[in-house]
């Protein structure tokens, strides 16, 4: 994989996810006390219990204090007049090209947490996908929605 | 005779212009649709039902039809339509209204056709199909056929690509088209070698497990029981498994043979028209410029003997789930596909040099079908308390990712790709760049060591999209495929180190 695309997500995005992880996995917590609830905290059940409030706990905190400047730092992305090109993924790394052409549209969402953040995620769909470039500057996203569809008019083409 | 009887039981003839109602008998049909689109909900409350005696049964099974009938007339007494302009105008829905209005210039196709119940009062049902995924909702259940044609006349474009009207009296400007059939004997061997033969013997296992408490205090069981030669429980197991499979491969057998049979296929100058089925006559229309892939299916007990399936994605226009897969001829012999697809699509005999995953890779294919086998094999082991003979499952799991890794190959030339892999069937796909919709690589860690790839290709098919993938290629083709699909770059002519001489697709072969 050579030429990789070399924009960056706005740096705010990772306060943005913090926050979403640290609601989001609030559920990742629970699954102990489901557990104690469900089969009891008697000889083996107890250090299973253990284990999976520790596993759990584990997770909560990598998912706020580690996973989003991991995330951050191995998302790019990158739009010229004849392709999208999003590079992403930790573990295992996803490239996608999208031919402008085939861009059926172009959306920008805003959650409340990356409202408060001023931040937006673009979302672009072909006839058979979606592809989401989440969490950028407002106004950023805004003239990325806005570049990406002027070129997607540009690159005509049957689909 | 059923159509002036029809006729009276709309009341007099209204003209199009003014709302009307369909045929009451599409009361039936929408409860018959309900029934079919229910059926597990309907499973599980009858057996619940069971468990009170049989008057309850009977009480349960007749309030269901009830309310299903009354819903069914209810649907039918607030659908409405009418004609105005060249513009359908659809009411529907109970709590929701629904307005629907198509108009001539988006209609594409109009589907007539006729299900068992429409046939038996000499109605049809009438499916309207604009580009739009909601198109598949403006269907009209039950209609007389002279309504059906004065629909069709109506919102038919004036430079007459939409709607055909029957089988018999195709336009004469159509005359050059051609007609395949599928020989009866190709039918047997396909319904025989179905692949819907492992589902059908999942749903009947399920079913199995269910009931089997409800069967073992039954005479019938207790006569079974005595009839079957059971010496031991793992003869009785067998036995019983064995009688599962052959019941699940009759039911897939005829599953395929009520829907494949009397299979037609006929080529247009603008689109391609599908009729199957024996009791439930379908009837499926694909402009040539919606079709997205073309496809070929080698079955595992089909492939021995020379068999495949041609399949097409299609974008808009699939069946009733929005799925775009369609099967575009059942049965054919592999050396016989040439010569198909040259009076179909001839544009998608295409081939280009394979690009297979390295040897390296082979350890990988091989591992994953042992990982995946793995559990499922301690899982017999465990459940059936079986000797540790059972492991020697895990020499045809190794075959499996094996032929997996043989399977898998990747090519192109200027404006087509064609991707061959194997999951149980083996399939070829060739695309045309045009159609690709994006193009995913993907390398996890391990893959990194290894300097392999992933290759992902999607392209749409129906409301959705479909991918075709192959796994664990050199890294080196990413680059290639990058380029490829850039707009503008010539550079198709590749000339990578390790290249084959086979090609994908390699049907031609043999």
């Amino acid at each position: 994989m050579k030429k990789t695309p070399s924009k960056k997500l706005t740096p705010r995005a990772i306060r943005a996810w913090q926050w979403a992880a640290a609601g989001g996995n609030l559920f990742i917590l629970s699954l102990p006390i489901l557990y104690a609830i469900f089969l009891g905290w008697q000889g083996i059940h107890l250090w299973v219990l253990i284990a999976l409030a520790v596993i759990a706990l584990l997770y909560y905190i990598a998912g706020i204090f580690l996973i989003p400047y991991v995330r951050w730092r191995h998302w790019r992305y990158e739009i010229d007049e004849h392709e999208i090109d999003l590079l992403r993924g930790v573990l295992i790394r996803r490239r996608t090209l999208i031919p402008l052409s085939r861009v059926q549209h172009v959306d920008t969402t805003q959650g409340p947490i990356l409202r408060w953040y001023k931040l937006a995620s673009v979302t672009i769909s072909t006839a058979a996908t979606t592809h989401e470039i989440s969490a950028l500057d407002e106004m950023i996203a805004d003239h990325v929605r806005d570049t990406i569809s002027t070129y997607a008019r540009l690159a005509e083409e049957d689909v | 005779m059923f159509a002036t009887q029809s006729q009276l039981m709309q009341g007099l003839p209204k003209k199009m212009s003014e709302f009307r109602r369909q045929h009451p008998i599409a009361a039936v049909a929408r409860a018959l649709a309900l029934i079919k689109g229910n059926l597990v909900t309907i499973i599980v409350l009858l057996v619940v039902g069971s468990r009170g005696g049989e008057a309850s049964v009977i009480w349960w099974i007749g309030g269901g039809f009830l309310t299903l009938l009354v819903l069914g007339v209810v649907s039918w007494w607030r659908f409405q339509y009418k004609i105005e302009d060249g513009e359908m105008h659809i009411k529907r829905g109970l709590f929701v209204r629904q307005n629907m209005y198509l108009t001539r210039d988006r209609v594409q196709v109009i589907d007539i056709t006729a299900g068992v119940l429409q046939r038996m009062f000499g109605l049809v049902k009438v499916e309207i199909k604009t580009a739009a995924s909601s198109s598949r909702e403006a269907t009209i259940d039950a209609i007389s056929r002279a309504d059906a044609e004065i629909i069709t006349e109506k919102l038919k474009k004036k430079n007459g690509t939409a709607g055909d009207l029957q089988d018999t009296e195709e336009p004469a400007a159509e005359k050059q088209a051609r007609t395949f059939h599928l020989p009866g004997k190709n039918l047997l061997v396909a319904a025989s070698t179905s692949g819907s033969f492992g589902i059908a013997l999942s749903v009947i296992g399920t079913i199995f497990s269910q009931a089997e408490p409800l069967i073992s205090e039954n005479e019938i069981y207790e006569w079974f029981m005595s009839v079957i030669p059971a010496e031991t429980d793992l003869f009785l197991i067998i036995t019983v498994v064995g009688l599962l499979i052959l019941f699940a491969w009759l039911m897939s057998f005829f599953g395929t043979l009520f829907s494949y049979g009397d299979f037609s296929l006929t080529v247009f100058s603008d689109e391609l028209l599908i009729t199957r089925g024996i009791f439930e006559k379908k009837r499926i229309t694909i402009p040539f410029n919606r079709i997205q892939a073309i496809w070929i299916m080698e079955g595992v007990l089909r492939q021995p003997f020379g068999y495949c399936s041609v399949h097409l994605e299609s974008a808009g226009y699939g069946d009733s789930k929005g799925n775009g897969s369609i099967l575009l001829f059942p049965l054919i012999k592999k050396h016989k596909l040439d010569p198909f697809l040259e009076k179909i699509v001839p544009e998608y005999i295409k081939s280009a040099p394979a690009q297979k995953p390295p040897l390296r890779a082979m350890r990988r294919y091989i591992f994953k079908s042992l990982l995946i086998s793995v559990p499922v094999i301690a899982g017999l082991w465990w459940l059936f308390d079986a000797s540790l003979w059972i492991w020697i499952l895990l020499i045809p799991a190794a075959f499996w990712g094996w032929l997996r890794y043989r399977d898998a190959s990747i090519g192109w030339d200027y404006d087509n790709i064609m991707i061959s892999f194997r999951n149980l069937a083996k399939t070829t796909a060739v695309i045309k760049k045009t159609r690709a919709q994006d193009l995913d690589i993907e390398q996890s860690w391990i893959q990194k060591f290894r300097n392999l790839i992933s290759v992902n290709l999607h392209v749409a098919s129906g409301d959705q999209g479909r991918s075709f993938s192959v796994k664990e290629l050199e890294v080196s083709v990413s680059d290639y495929l990058e380029r490829w699909i850039r707009k503008g770059d010539n550079s198709h002519s590749i000339d990578m180190g390790q290249q084959t001489k086979q090609l994908v697709p390699h049907w031609r072969e043999g």
